[in-house]
């Protein structure tokens, strides 16, 4: 934790700058000097004003404390420089920085500590305090103890608000005063009233007068920052309920004592102004001292926006979203190691330009449907009208579901490679990593329509579900009913709560084997959209990246990776993943991505599953074996039971160097399903022995 | 001042197809970041479709009014994509607008702003502040609407609307991707311009200067 060195300053009365969080801290000062900028101990200590000995014993004791652990502590070290970096390029009386993450305080209660501890350093007697309403207000004030000081006032900077919510202006300022031992000014009108006579009547009224008369003399604020979003406190607080934002404020991204601003930091007028009933902005920027506590990543552009409208000049907020709001102010972070900074940008070079063998580029996609006809002509045939899709050519029948997957191309041999006799009765793709238009996917339709509807089975991205979703109003309007299923296995690319938005990417091979089979085994459109959708439901894909994937026509890597880096959760169209990771031996890798999905999949001892190693193009069969040695030993170490294991180059994401694991949870149906034999390029099945 | 016909339409067409190839290979690179990498290709094929389609459709005598929905077509059939639906909606929401005109009053279209914005918005269903290319359309739109409010004439509308582009892409790098497929990575679209953004503001800039050209060429 934290070292506490409380400075024994004296308290001079008049505040001009207080201490950085941690930039009086000796200790931490030396060993960042030493373990981060690489200063030798004599350097330090000329460099500190201090002998060499403390130095020596400040280094010793950073480490028994735990501040340096092989690595320092990155996050508190960031946050020194992070804090900086933002006190100078926003011109900042002070600025505290806390890690992101920590204990099992959420980020509120944690800023509401930060932010109270800010407080209470600043807070001097005679001091009048306003106080703005919200979450992270209200979480300050319960952080909040103090002494007392003398002739402390504290008042409510703007009108009330419905009581719907815990954190009103009221209840804000009030707890405040209290933990403050101050006395207490609220103001006792709304925040909004209905038109602006009555509001000036109201400022009339001696009472309010003279609780506004004391918010003129504040001579400090402490406020939160709302961004604009639909769950924000600004709506939440009913603040703007007679307006509508984006029509009567378009331009507001931030909204700070119940008045908004723009990205660029002006002030925003509206309908609900000369309603409002409190401070103003112009007024704001006279108090002295505006201290914001604010944080979380939806929050960063309104904190960047109150920023450049000088609105506050202490800012008390996290690392990750300090980080957020220089990097959106294009502010680049300085390497941390020199070496580290040399060896990055020549990588990039040496790696661009990959040798391929294309003729024009531009003709990659349908050269090479034009060869996969080639190769598989006995089991998959033109769709007519379109360059775009194949169909099976034992498939389609007369009452039989039809199959029709697809995507964007770049996936070889999905999606081409599974069509066939139990299995997709068609395939569309699209350019590089893009949905094809519903042209191609209706010219499919009417080719494998036979009478008993058709099921579109596709990943979750904008691109397939716009087009497919437009293709299949289109078949719709000539009489042909359309389900669609859209797979959602990707569980890095969203939280489970979540999973709706999740990517679809290898687990679409098990999902198309199963919906092929289904309708091969005669089973209606509703009974196999049922099964497909168990299949997606039950089926789990994370995958990892060594190397980004090269498009044809630049072979460039789609985005950068470093010599020592791989990439978590990878994107099958080469976007990047979740995580950075530092590149780990393949047992490591092989956990990571298994542990990651039992535990969402949370399979008792017993339960069966269909596991595919997947190669994202790039990764050799040794790779790839080797991963499903380590998997192997794992699921029998749980009593989990393989039900069928594909390794190899199923759904890949054209030469990118990486792998996916995929697990179907299986349950009787399933694997039924599953082991119905099939004929497809990529998949054959034979019956069981 | 003549109004536009179908020529001159199709040259707008054609130097937003020019500007957008020139761009593809950074508009690539902006994807590269936080998507797939493939929004330069989308735009440069879906506008290059688009241009030879009109041009071919203006000579065979089609009126003004009605490239619009050939535009639509030419774009979804070559792209598919995000971008496909996307700007076929938009396309054909300005169609709507000139169904059937032989010629078009340049002050007339600038309306088109404020219809790829609502159709756009309609398709994509993201919000302004979601870090898409309607963080660009929207307020380019609203700047038309308010040069109208002026009684601006139609360069000044669409330089206001050049203006409120540009801030529009800009601004998209303090927003962290809430639509679409950069919204996966969250915080780490952060400090980028959003690639759609980007390109919404070359075709704006494009009718921008293609409009002043064709003035040019009017007053001669």
């Amino acid at each position: 934790m934290t070292p506490r060195r409380e400075t024994a300053k004296a308290q001079d009365g008049v505040l001009t700058e207080m201490p950085m969080r941690f930039g009086e801290d000796p200790l931490l000062w030396a060993a960042w000097l030493y373990y981060e900028d690489g200063m030798t101990q004599g350097d330090i200590a000329k460099k500190m004003g201090l002998s060499r000995a403390s130095v020596n014993a400040y280094l010793a004791d950073a480490r028994t404390r735990g501040l340096v652990n092989i690595e320092i502590e990155p996050d508190r070290f960031r946050a020194v420089s992070i804090a900086v970096a933002l006190k100078e390029r926003f011109d900042l009386q002070d600025c505290l920085v806390i890690p992101s993450e920590g204990g099992e305080r959420s980020l509120t209660e944690r800023l509401g500590a930060a932010g109270a501890q800010a407080l209470r350093r600043v807070m001097r007697p005679g001091d009048t305090l306003a106080v703005t309403w919200g979450r992270t207000v209200l979480a300050v004030a319960d952080a909040l103890s103090h002494p007392g000081l003398d002739d402390l006032r504290v008042v409510q900077a703007t009108g009330s608000t419905t009581a719907r919510i815990p954190w009103t202006p009221e209840t804000c300022a009030s707890r405040i005063a209290q933990a403050l031992h101050a006395s207490w000014v609220p103001i006792s009108a709304p925040a909004i009233v209905s038109d602006p006579a009555l509001r000036r009547d109201l400022l009339n009224q001696p009472l309010l007068a003279e609780q506004v008369a004391v918010l003129a003399e504040a001579n400090r604020i402490l406020m939160g920052v709302s961004s604009m979003r639909p769950e924000s406190t600004i709506h939440t607080s009913g603040f703007l309920d007679s307006a509508d934002h984006h029509r009567d404020y378009p331009d507001a991204v931030a909204s700070i004592v119940g008045r908004l601003v723009s990205a660029r930091g002006a002030a925003v007028t509206g309908p609900v102004n000369d309603r409002t009933i409190g401070i103003d902005l112009e007024a704001l920027r006279r108090i002295p001292q505006r201290i914001a506590v604010a944080g979380g990543i939806d929050k960063i552009a309104a904190i960047l926006a109150v920023l450049r409208g000088r609105f506050a000049n202490v800012l008390v907020t996290d690392a990750a979203t300090a980080r957020g709001i220089l990097k959106a102010d294009g502010w680049q972070e300085s390497p941390r190691r020199p070496a580290l900074a040399s060896a990055t940008p020549g990588s990039a070079q040496i790696r661009s330009h990959a040798k391929k063998l294309f003729n024009a580029p531009q003709d990659a996609v349908d050269e090479s449907l034009a060869g996969a006809l080639t190769a598989h002509g006995a089991i998959i045939g033109p769709v007519p009208e379109t360059s775009r899709a194949v169909m099976a050519l034992d498939g389609p029948r007369e009452g039989k579901v039809g199959i029709v997957i697809g995507g964007g191309s770049g996936h070889e041999p999905g999606f081409w490679g599974y069509v066939g006799k139990g299995c997709a009765d068609a395939a569309v793709i699209g350019n590089i990593f893009a949905a094809p238009p519903p042209g191609p996917i209706l010219a499919a339709s009417r080719a494998v329509n036979r009478g008993a509807g058709l099921l579109y089975i596709y990943g979750n991205f904008s691109g397939d579900v716009m087009n497919f979703d437009m293709a299949a109003e289109m078949a719709g309007a000539e009489g042909v009913e359309v389900r669609s299923v859209v797979t959602t296995d990707d569980i890095a690319s969203s939280p489970p709560d979540a999973r709706g938005s999740r990517r679809g990417v290898a687990g679409n091979v098990f999902v198309f084997k199963i919906a092929g089979a289904a309708a091969d085994m005669g089973a209606s459109l509703s009974e196999c959209e049922a099964i497909t959708r168990r299949a997606a439901a039950r089926v789990y894909t994370m995958g990892l990246a060594l190397e980004p994937a090269r498009l044809p026509d630049t072979r460039q890597p789609s985005f950068e990776l470093g010599p020592e880096d791989m990439e978590l959760g990878v994107g099958v169209h080469g976007e990047p993943g979740m995580v950075r990771h530092k590149l780990v031996p393949a047992d490591d890798a092989a956990d990571m991505l298994l542990d990651r999905i039992l535990q969402e999949m949370n399979p008792a001892r017993g339960d069966k599953v269909a596991v595919l190693v997947n190669s994202l193009g790039g990764t050799p069969a040794m790779e790839l074996y080797i991963l499903t040695r380590r998997i192997g030993q794992r699921l029998r170490a749980k009593g989990i039971i393989l039900h069928r294991t594909l390794v190899g180059p199923y759904y890949t994401s054209l030469d990118m160097e990486g792998v996916s694991l995929t697990l179907l949870h299986l349950d009787d149906e399933l694997v039924t399903y599953l082991d119905h034999p099939c004929q497809s390029a990529a998949l054959t099945i034979t019956a069981r022995p | 001042m003549r109004p536009l016909a179908a020529a001159d339409l199709t040259d707008l067409f054609r130097l937003m197809a020019a500007r957008i190839d020139a761009e593809r290979l950074a508009l690539g690179a902006l994807d590269g970041a936080i998507g797939d990498a493939d929004h330069g290709n989308s735009m440069a094929e879906g506008f290059s479709a688009l241009a030879h389609a009109c041009a071919e459709a203006e000579s065979r005598g089609v009126a003004t009014g009605d490239l619009f929905a050939i535009a639509a077509h030419a774009f979804l059939g070559a792209v598919g994509a995000t971008t496909g639906p996307l700007y076929a909606s938009a396309f054909l929401q300005a169609g709507q607008r000139f169904a059937g005109q032989v010629t078009i009053d340049p002050v007339d279209l600038t309306e088109i702003l404020g219809d790829f914005s609502e159709a756009i918005a309609q398709r994509g269903k993201a919000s302004p502040g979601d870090k898409t290319m309607l963080d660009v359309w929207t307020p380019a739109a609203r700047a038309v609407a308010e040069a109208r409010s002026k009684g601006s004439g139609a360069i000044a509308r669409l330089d206001a609307a050049v203006a409120a582009a540009i801030e529009g892409r800009e601004a998209t790098r303090a927003m962290v991707a809430a639509a679409g497929r950069a919204a996966r990575l969250g915080p780490r679209t952060l400090g980028h311009v959003d690639p759609g953004a980007a390109s919404a503001a070359i075709i704006i800039v494009a009718l921008r200067d293609g409009m002043t050209a064709f003035f040019a060429r009017g007053s001669k």
